[in-house]
Parts: structure tokens; sequence; C-alpha cells
């Protein structure tokens, strides 16, 4: 069997969560049909992604080390279709973008393919700016947006968003050495279709319509209205200095924004501000002549990544919320964390309540007459030289080497 | 105009200085591979004087950030009288710099203007910051591939207690006192490593503790500097501004959180704050007590940065191992002066320092010193920020031409 690897490598936005998530929970599925999707867990390439980069990533790099030799390794050893994915892939520079593509395999006997699937700007712009909230960030969608309208892009915020968002400058780093049917660029349908379009285009690209996969999946990156977003704004711009990273991933990203807020759909949805409709225009016109010439496989339509203009009449600021919405919001938050808050509590009732067993269990051991005996020949035998070096040469050979008896 | 090429005998540098004053598209890209040649070789012409030509030799252009580090390299090359380290050359230019930031940029005039991407630059512009983030990437791989003395047969790095409990129980003497040393870490350590040396060090069960510490702003200087070379984190000033900001000490620096706990094991009569390191070995019936290591902020700095990156290739203890115990000992004694408390933070250290005073005074404990010295001296003329970014980059490529790949006295 022929060596083919598809490698996905973005971008952020684009249903890569849930063909990610189909992909790990079908791993033995795809195996029996000779397809590898590598990895023991389900964040397997994306640790892979910021070991290539060398990504700090709030402390999971350190979870990081080693995995993308991990990958490639799995997808050399592998006789047949591998599949890796991860969107912030996209970033990668050219020198990264090559040590990946030597380490799959000799190019002699792989075929490599990459695989970058674009959604328009339209949708991505306000997507990453939520994102970024979701991490952290305290930053206005104004500002957002002018650090992406900044011909500089000096800064982290717009450094990231084009490094994972351009489409032709991503190629150019992924795709530079490959012949252009190798390099496949799958359009998101717009919004109002059918769901399962985009599956079955990353379905026909990644060979796996005769694959029978369990398509439900309970991981979803899912998104927010203009009040769930300001609200989280605030909190960012409240606690962030207090809130380590190691207790904000649990309690504002899965708890607050997946769990709590983003089942709040009849909120006003973020959109674009009408007044950025020609610049985005114009580029997307700009990246989808260029794609045209680059002869690339299109899975999808490439007319697709202009988007559909947002009606002017449904924008509301983000900046400027009607507050009563986002305190509709807030006490949506309360209750969620006040729920938490009491689950916790339970917990370290229950806690409690065991140790109090256990040291009671303790203390009746500590009452028994041979325990006392014990202890006091131990005393005894510490209070001199030749006794503390009696109890070394006992406790080596007992093998412990707590001090107590 | 004048080519300055440093080339290493018997090797080729492959370019050719015709002067063009109005470059075409594809004349851009052969003088930037002239140049990318030319630096390969030594070269520490900047790009905006460079002429001559050269051929493709490689799948893409080094970035700009990658280019200018290694003609900074060369500079410093020349200047220190050194070859030029072929490569060290080839691994500059196949870098990438590691994290989020900006990404590689192309060479201005060095071929067709993209029409995506970011904008081509002229390497001389980019800041010191943008070529340090390549040098800490080259260095923290140096420090990953390094070997510690001993690291053969020693587990990865012990906490000062394990260390010292070791070191000590194997020389100790019996005569010697039963006390603990506890306080600033960047203090303690290397007080209890030296003492060990002479048989002196810790005991199990000690009678006395002595809780080692200087003035505040010392302290929150020494914190900064301790954690730079473990677990890394904001550069001086953002760390400085952010512990005010919430009117917090660094646990480093807190001398009341460990007296407290130590007068409650042995009782306060028992617990002595040492703010005169000179009274020290007199206590202790030594001759001396070792001080801490001097580092510069440069070089505090760089430590930062290097372990920034380092955190991303070994596992957080290793990366503690060799940031304290490979790479400190390379830099100590460089790096500038120390790191300073600016004067717009002074009122706060001052006010925690007047609370750590009182808090201490309040214990009864015994004082070598004095505990007004908890106040420092203001110091005067010193501005006070962050270590200059060209600075911490200078001391980059000396340790990049000098590498720590392999530890002195490694196996």
């Amino acid at each position: 069997m022929s060596k083919k690897v598809l490698l996905h490598v973005g971008t952020p936005k684009t249903g890569t969560s849930y063909l990610q998530d189909v992909l790990f929970h079908n791993q033995r599925v795809l195996e029996e049909s000779g397809i590898l999707y590598p990895g023991r867990r389900f964040d397997a390439h994306f640790l892979g992604a910021l070991d290539l980069m060398r990504l700090p990533w709030g402390g999971l790099e350190h979870e990081a080390v080693g995995a993308w030799d991990d990958l490639a390794h799995a997808v050399r050893a592998h006789d047949g279709t591998s599949i890796i994915s991860h969107e912030i892939l996209a970033t990668a520079s050219r020198s990264q973008a090559g040590r990946a593509l030597a380490s799959l395999g000799d190019p002699a006997t792989t075929e490599v393919h990459l695989v970058l699937s674009a959604r328009d700007l339209i949708r991505q712009i306000p997507a990453e700016w939520q994102e970024n909230v979701k991490h952290r960030a305290a930053l206005s969608y104004e500002q957002f947006l002018e650090r992406l309208q900044d011909p500089a892009r000096e800064g982290r915020i717009p450094s990231w968003f084009w490094g994972v968002q351009e489409v032709p400058d991503i190629l150019d780093r992924w795709g530079g050495g490959l012949p252009p049917e190798r390099v496949h660029v799958v359009t998101v349908p717009p919004p109002g279709g059918a769901p399962e379009v985009l599956w079955k285009r990353f379905s026909a690209i990644f060979g796996l319509d005769d694959v029978e996969l369990d398509l439900h999946t309970e991981r979803a990156n899912p998104s927010l209205g203009v009040p769930e977003t300001t609200l989280v704004r605030r909190i960012n711009i409240a606690a962030n200095k207090d809130v380590p990273p190691v207790h904000y991933r649990p309690l504002v990203r899965e708890l607050l924004a997946h769990r709590t807020l983003s089942h709040r759909t009849g909120s006003p949805r973020l959109s674009l501000p009408p007044d950025l409709l020609p610049w985005v225009t114009e580029l997307q016109d700009a990246w989808i002549d260029e794609l045209k010439v680059r002869g690339y496989d299109v899975v999808g339509d490439l007319d697709e990544l202009r988007g559909i203009a947002p009606d002017p009449e449904k924008w509301t600021d983000p900046d400027r919320p009607r507050e009563k919405q986002v305190a509709e919001a807030a006490v949506d938050a309360i209750k969620a964390l006040l729920l938490e808050a009491a689950r916790q509590r339970e917990e370290i009732d229950g806690l409690h309540r065991e140790l109090a067993e256990s040291r009671a269990a303790l203390d009746r051991a500590h009452l028994m007459p041979v325990y006392r005996l014990r202890k006091k020949i131990v005393r005894v035998l510490e209070s001199s030289g030749g006794g503390q070096l009696l109890l070394r040469v006992y406790r080596r050979v007992r093998g412990r080497s707590s001090r107590s008896a | 105009m004048t080519l300055q090429i440093t080339a290493p005998p018997g090797r080729r540098v492959r370019w050719w200085g015709t002067p063009a004053a109005d470059w075409t598209v594809m004349d851009g890209v052969r003088r930037a591979w002239g140049w990318v040649a030319a630096l390969r070789s030594g070269s520490t012409t900047p790009w905006s004087a460079w002429t001559g030509e050269g051929e493709e030799n490689g799948p893409w252009l080094p970035g700009a950030q990658q280019l200018e580090l290694l003609r900074r390299i060369n500079l410093e090359s020349l200047r220190s009288g050194r070859g030029t380290d072929a490569r060290l050359a080839e691994r500059v230019l196949a870098a990438s710099a590691p994290g989020r930031g900006t990404p590689d940029l192309l060479l201005a005039g060095g071929g067709t203007e993209p029409r995506f991407g970011p904008r081509p630059v002229d390497p001389a512009d980019l800041p010191a910051a943008e070529l340090l983030r390549v040098a800490a990437g080259l260095l923290a791989e140096d420090l990953a591939a390094s070997r510690r003395p001993g690291s053969a047969l020693e587990p990865d790095r012990r906490s000062w207690r394990e260390s010292s409990s070791r070191v000590g129980n194997r020389a100790r003497r019996p005569w010697a006192p039963r006390y603990a040393l506890v306080g600033h870490p960047w203090l303690v350590e290397p007080a209890v490593e030296s003492l060990a040396r002479v048989g002196r060090g810790p005991r199990p069960d000690p009678r006395r503790a002595y809780v080692l510490g200087a003035d505040l702003p010392a302290m929150i200087g020494l914190a900064w500097t301790a954690r730079a070379f473990d677990e890394g984190g904001a550069g001086w000033s953002e760390w400085l501004a952010g512990l005010a900001r919430a009117d917090r000490l660094p646990p480093r620096a807190d001398l009341v959180t460990p007296a407290r706990n130590w007068a409650a094991r042995i009782g306060a009569e028992r617990v002595t704050v040492v703010l005169d390191p000179a009274a020290l070995p007199g206590e202790l019936g030594v001759r001396r007590v070792a001080g801490p290591p001097v580092v510069g902020g440069a070089a505090a700095d760089l430590a930062r940065r290097v372990g920034a990156s380092l955190g991303v290739l070994v596992r957080p203890r290793r990366r503690s191992t060799l940031l304290r115990e490979v790479l400190l000992p390379r830099l100590a004694g460089t790096g500038g002066p120390p790191v300073v408390v600016p004067e717009e933070r002074w009122g706060w250290v001052a006010e925690r320092a007047d609370r750590m005073r009182d808090a201490l005074s309040a214990g009864g404990y015994a004082v070598l010193g004095d505990l007004d010295q908890l106040l420092g001296q203001r110091a005067t003329g010193t501005v006070g920020g962050d270590p200059p970014e060209d600075d911490v980059l200078a001391l980059a490529t000396r340790l990049l031409l000098d590498p720590v790949r392999v530890a002195e006295g490694a196996p």
C-alpha cells in the first residue's frame, strides 16, 4: 500500500473541532480501513502543533514536549493513509512547515497532501475576536478591528490573526513546495445551508466516504452572542490579574462561556461592522483571484469565501451593548458559578468527612499498646548515636525511609 | 563601497560585488541570496549597504530576523577575534522565532513585493526584541542539549532542602549546631550549600531558625532574578507593576511567613531575622557564608527569555535544572547592574517595608542587623526600568558563540 499523508493545517473556526472529534472517536474504525489518525489523547495534534512551533500556551506546552515527533513517527510507521489536523498549524513559518513536511516521510514514497479549510472573513473576523475574548483578551471589538487594519501588523493580535487567516500566505508557507493538485482548499458553505455539506466536503477530501463513522460528538466550540461576549470581556478586565490560567480555562472558558452563556441563543449575534464591508470585500476578492490562478484543488466553491453581507439593520456594537441584556447574561453566569460553588462545597464536605474518619482510625491505632511501645523504643534509640545507627540499619533492612515508627 | 567579509580559510564565498543602482526583481532575489552567502561566510555588511549577488541556495530565503541576527553574531565574532562558526550560521538561518509574535519577515528589496503576508523589512529596522526571540530559541536548544555535571547519576533538580539535607548529612560534623536557614531562597541556597561543604549544613529537628533577608527593594529584585532562572514570566517592569497593583509581595521576598512558621514550630525566641549578612558567619561559628550569585539585569532578562523557549523543549523540572545549574554559572557576573526598583514604585515598596518591619518587630524575633534596613537605600539617579534590550541581545550573541551545550565538568 502506498503512503499518503493528509495534513490539515487550518483555518480556525471552520468546523475543525467537530472534524477532529469525529476522527479521534473513530480511530479504531478508521484503522480498520487503513486510515491512521494518530494520538492517544484528543488534543495530541494540538500538542504536536505547539511542539512544532514551540508555542507557549498557558502551561500546556509542557505537555507538548516531543509531541510532533510522536505524531510524525506514527505516520512514518503507518503503511497507508494518515491524517494530521490542527488549525493552529496555519501560523507555522516556512521553516517550521518545511520541518513538518520533511518529518512525515521520504518524499519518494510518501505523498503529502495539504488541506486548508477556509471561511469568509465576514464571519471569521468577529469569530476570532470572540476566541480572543474566550482566551482572556480584554481589548474591545473596536481596538481589535483597528489592529487588524494596521498595515504594519505589529503586535500579537494582528500577527496571529493574519497568520492563521490569510489563506494565500498560509498556502505560500505550507504549500510552496507541493504541486498544486496536492493542495486542497475546502470552503465552508455560507450560513443557513444544510450543516452536513461541510462534513461531506471533509469526508470527500479525507477519503472517509466509505468508512462507517459515528458522527455524533460532544465536543464543540460554540459561539456566543453580543451581550455574552461583552460579559466575558468585562470579566477578563476585572479578574485576569487574579485568576491564573489554570483556573480560567475550566471556570470562565468552559463553565461560563461554553456550558452556560453559549446556550443563550436568543441574543444578537456578533457580526462585521457595516462600514468594514468594502475593505473585507476587496481583500476577499484579491484572495479568490489569487487562489484561482494558483490552480489548487478546490472542494466547494471559492466564491463562498466572499461571504454574505450582514444586514446593517441587525448590527449590534459589542462595545456599546444593551446593558439589560448583559445584566441578564450576568445573572445566568452568577447562577452557574453558584451551582458550581455549591457542588465544590459538597465535594469538600465529603472529603472532610473522609479525612476525619481516617484521622479517627489513625488515632485508634495510635492508642494501641503495641504502637505506644514501639514509639517509646524509637524515642529512646533516637536519643543516642548508637541507637540512631541501629534505627538506620533497621530501616534500611525494612526498606522504608520515613522517620516515624 | 567596501564589503566587509571575514571568510574562514578554504571556504568559498559565492558573491560578486557588482553594484547596481536600480534593482530589478530578479536582481533583488540574487542580491538577497548573495547577502545570505556572505553572512554565512562572516560578513558584517548591513542589508541596505549590500550590493553583491549570489545563487539561490535553498527552498526559501531565511527570514529578516534570522539574517540580521547572524550579522550581529558576525559582528561579535569579529570584535572578539573568533572565526566564523559555520554550524551556528546554519542553525541561525534555519531557525524560527519560537512563540507568538511577528512571523518570519521577508527582506525589503529582496525580490517581488509579496501581495500577501506581512510587509518585507530592512533588517536593520528590526527591534532587538525580535532578534532576541530567535536567539533565545537557539540558546534554549543549546541548553536542552546540554548536560549538567553529574547528570548521568543524579535525578533532575531537587529542592534546596533535599539538596542541603543530602550534602549536609554526608559531611556533617557531629558538633555542628542544629539550625535551619530559611527566608529568601536566592540568599538561602548558596548559604546552605557553602555551609554543607564545611560540614555545617542544616540538620533535622533544628533548634534555631535563621530567616535570611535583605532590604526589601533588593529582595524584590532578587525575587525577579530567581524567577527568571526558574519559572520565568514577565519582564521586570511589568512584573513589578503587577505586584504593586495587587499590593502583593513575591513569596520569595516575604520574611514574615517563614519567621511565623518557624516561631510556631520552635518558638519565637529561637528565630533570628538576618538582615546583616556579615554577622551570620560569626553566629554560625564559621569563617564565611556564601552570598547570592551576582547576576546583572540583562543576564536575568536573557534567562527569562531563554526559559520561555526552553519550556517548550523540556519538562518544567528539567528547565529549572538547566537554568540554575548550567545557564546561571555562565551568566553570573555578567549583564550589567542588577535591576532596581524605579522611582514610581518606591512609595509602594516603602509602605510594604514598613509593614514587614512592624510584623517582624511584633513577632519578637532576634535580629542580626536592623529592621530599619528593610527600607533600603533609595537609588539616586537610576532609572530603574527594564534592562536595555540591546544589552540583552549582546549577551545572547556572546553566549551563542560560546555555547553552553556541554557544561563544564560534564562527563
